[in-house]
């Protein structure tokens, strides 16, 4: 039986067990303090495919598993105070169809008006939803490569990673150097989805003049992808497999172009999971780039093109970068212009927190590189087609403001965001060229 | 004693323990299960940081005037602005009431809001000093024509506009059957309604005149006042003392004072 149709009780007692023992103070102010005003549904970009996948919504199964564990009326009376658990796998199922419409892109915390992060009690159910075995089957098999501590085992992935190899070699990059400065982390997904990022970043470090160097394998799927799977020993383990790879090359700063997940990751979730100071600074590039355009130690090439920027939820809002990159944007054409929500409120894509790594088109691609069906059941089928059509109605509004914009080519720093913008683009006809900021800005850089 | 005794003489001593035990156990919940985070925070200038603070506080309110009107004039202007906030710590009646429990609450006195909309004598029986030893001298309230908004007969007409707009609300996401809508919202909104409903009706001797139902009618009023301040640390009561400041404060020093999002 897949993980798709079965059912524990016992399984959903002991994970309820497990979140009450994850619980802190904010946590804990998240689950009790919402009072149910339903504002949150306004930003969240799920609530036009259904009212029901509004925020709020989306956080009650978390919310009963938790009253059922620490409050003592709940515990009494589960009826009355909504501390139920899933009495079936239909039921089950439901709360996995709601942990998958968020992209934990933190519009309902600034909505909210008590700062209630319901992104963050998703991504708990989904941790627990895991262990009831409802995951994505690509996610868990990123997941498991990852964990196995070589994700190049795959001939495909080790392919695509190879003939990158041969082009980072031509530019003169060195591989593993110990010593360095600066260690520049990409990830396998990048080099799979966004390619010309590592290019393009390898070109902007030496054009810096930083002492740096990369590792000659990626070190996870992405950031570790354990952590958006919800398995927290897998995500541990990768991340120190990550220090210890920058400690032994005694860099003091690594550098990320994937300004998703891995950016806020590894900046400000990092140190937490570890429970100490990672030893080494992680900046994004464009904050290199940002501060080399402010001393005046680099000058970029103006170029007429209309562009603009797209946020990452975890790069801008979640990651606090939102006007730097603009400005180095705009440092490189006179014709850039902001999106409409630019800003704290930045509108997200829609297919971030894995939402567009697992669905049809991507299992296609990946299909595609492993040279092989992934087994997928019947039941998850009709869940990733449903996720996929909701995720296009979530991506509209970004699609939107973009066709509003009249920019021909949309920059943007994140794996998934170019993936999502892609799929977005071809279902509702965009026509716009999407480009990674890396990739763009090294067009622009001084012979 | 009747039940006006019972309110006003006999509960709020154990209706303040019971506050206080509440307000203890949660608060230390919260003290407890603090952990620091090793996390370096992005530097940013102090006036931006401050600018960024009423932001957000000032954000979830903008939010809601442009995205969702209805709710924003039933339940945020009639419901908490103009409704509860005022009535609740301003009106007349209630200053005198709290300052004899409380005596330094007295100092909010000049500040009171008559109940009627056509005086602005704070109390019923102005000028006529009460025939009491704690009583005060009323005087003509500070609001001078603001009175016509100002006055508890108008804002509690507000606030129960407000509180059933709100308990439509409920009503039609719980037809829906929107799964967050829970009993208890239904019970804390009710309560409300009937506070509002006892003490309207007190102020204009409702529904006769006569002492013992007068008396009935304030002392169930205040008596479901103190059950709405001994239940408030374990209902959604508790955000307007907690969850609030909590969590807004905490939105602001995560986002922006950490991660610098500004
Ligand atoms: S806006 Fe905040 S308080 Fe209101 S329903 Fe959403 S999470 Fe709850
Ligand atoms: S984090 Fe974003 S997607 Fe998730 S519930 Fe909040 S607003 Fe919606």
């Amino acid at each position: 039986m897949s993980g798709w149709e079965a059912f524990s009780p016992d399984t959903l007692r002991s994970e309820a067990k497990a979140i009450a023992g994850r619980l802190n103070p904010v946590l804990l102010h998240f689950v009790e303090d919402c009072v149910g005003c339903a504002l949150c549904e306004v930003n969240c970009p799920y609530t036009p495919a259904g009212e029901e996948y509004g925020p709020v919504e989306k956080a009650e199964p978390l919310r009963r598993i938790v009253r059922g564990q620490v409050f003592l009326a709940a515990k009494v009376l589960p009826w009355l105070f909504g501390a139920r658990l899933p009495r079936s796998a239909e039921e089950l199922d439901r709360w996995a169809e709601l942990a998958y419409r968020c992209t934990n892109c933190g519009l309902c915390y600034i909505t909210c008006p008590f700062g209630i992060h319901s992104g963050t009690m998703i991504q708990h159910l989904r941790y627990s939803l895991a262990r009831t075995g409802r995951i994505p089957t690509l996610l868990k098999m990123m997941m498991d490569l990852e964990a196995s501590g070589n994700v190049l085992s795959v001939e495909g992935f080790s392919k695509v990673w190879s003939e990158l190899l041969g082009k980072l070699e031509g530019l003169g990059v060195s591989f593993d150097r110990k010593g360095a400065k600066y260690v520049y982390l990409p990830s396998l997904a990048e080099a799979l989805i966004t390619p010309g990022a590592l290019v393009g970043t390898a070109k902007i470090l030496n054009k810096l003049g930083l002492d740096w160097t990369m590792p000659s394998k990626p070190l996870s799927v992405r950031a570790p992808i354990a952590n958006l799977a919800g398995d927290s020993g897998a995500a541990l383990e990768v991340t120190r497999r990550i220090v210890d790879y920058v400690a032994g090359i005694g860099a003091s700063t690594v550098v990320l172009s994937d300004g998703g997940y891995p950016y806020r990751f590894l900046r400000f979730d990092a140190p937490a999971l570890l429970g100490k100071p990672l030893g080494f600074e992680v900046v994004h590039i464009v904050e290199l780039l940002h501060e080399a355009l402010r001393k005046g130690s680099l000058k970029l090439r103006e170029v007429d093109q209309k562009i603009t920027w797209h946020s990452p939820c975890q790069l801008g809002r979640m990651g606090g970068l939102i006007e730097e990159p603009a400005e180095v944007l705009s440092s490189t054409s006179k014709n850039f212009v902001k999106l409409e929500s630019h800003g704290l409120l930045s509108k997200c894509c829609g297919g971030g927190n894995a939402i567009a790594c697992v669905v049809p088109p991507t299992i296609e691609m990946f299909e595609g590189l492993l040279g092989g069906k992934i087994p997928i059941s019947e039941k998850e089928k009709v869940f990733l087609d449903k996720l996929y059509k909701d995720m296009l109605i979530a991506s509209k509004a970004k699609v939107d403001e973009i066709r509003k914009s009249g920019a021909s080519t949309v920059i943007t720093a994140c794996v998934g965001c170019v993936h999502t913008l892609q799929l977005a683009s071809k279902a509702h006809g965009l026509g716009v060229e999407i480009k990674t900021l890396p990739e763009y800005i090294a067009e622009l850089l001084p012979e | 004693m009747d039940i006006f005794e019972l309110a006003i003489y006999i509960l709020p001593p154990y209706v303040v323990a019971l506050f206080a035990f509440g307000v203890a156990y949660r608060v230390s919940r919260y003290i407890f299960m603090f952990r620091r985070v090793p996390v370096r925070r992005r530097q940013r200038p102090a006036s931006k940081l401050l600018a960024g603070l009423v932001k957000t506080f000032l954000d979830p309110l903008i939010i809601d005037a442009r995205m969702r009107k209805s709710d924003f004039i039933g339940g945020l202007i009639l419901l908490h602005i103009l409704g509860v906030i005022p009535l609740i710590f301003l009106l007349g009646q209630h200053v005198a009431m709290f300052s004899y429990w409380f005596p330094p609450y007295s100092v909010l006195r000049p500040l009171s809001i008559p109940s009627s909309a056509t005086s602005p004598a704070l109390t019923l029986t102005a000028p006529l000093k009460p025939a009491s030893e704690m009583s005060w001298t009323f005087v003509e309230s500070v609001w001078g024509p603001l009175t016509v908004i100002l006055n508890g007969d108008l804002l509690a007409v507000l606030a129960m506009l407000g509180v059933s707009y709100k308990i439509g609300d409920k009503l039609w996401r719980a037809y829906r059957r929107v799964g967050h809508v829970r009993l208890g919202d239904f019970a804390a909104l009710l309560l409300l309604l009937a506070i509002l409903v006892t003490g309207f009706l007190a102020t204009h001797h409702l529904p006769s005149g006569d002492i013992v139902t007068y008396r009935f009618v304030l002392g169930t009023h205040i008596l479901l006042a103190e059950v709405l301040v001994a239940v408030l640390p374990f209902t959604k009561f508790w955000h307007f003392v907690f969850g609030y400041w909590y969590g807004k404060l905490h939105e602001w020093y995560d986002l922006k004072y950490r991660r610098g999002a500004l």
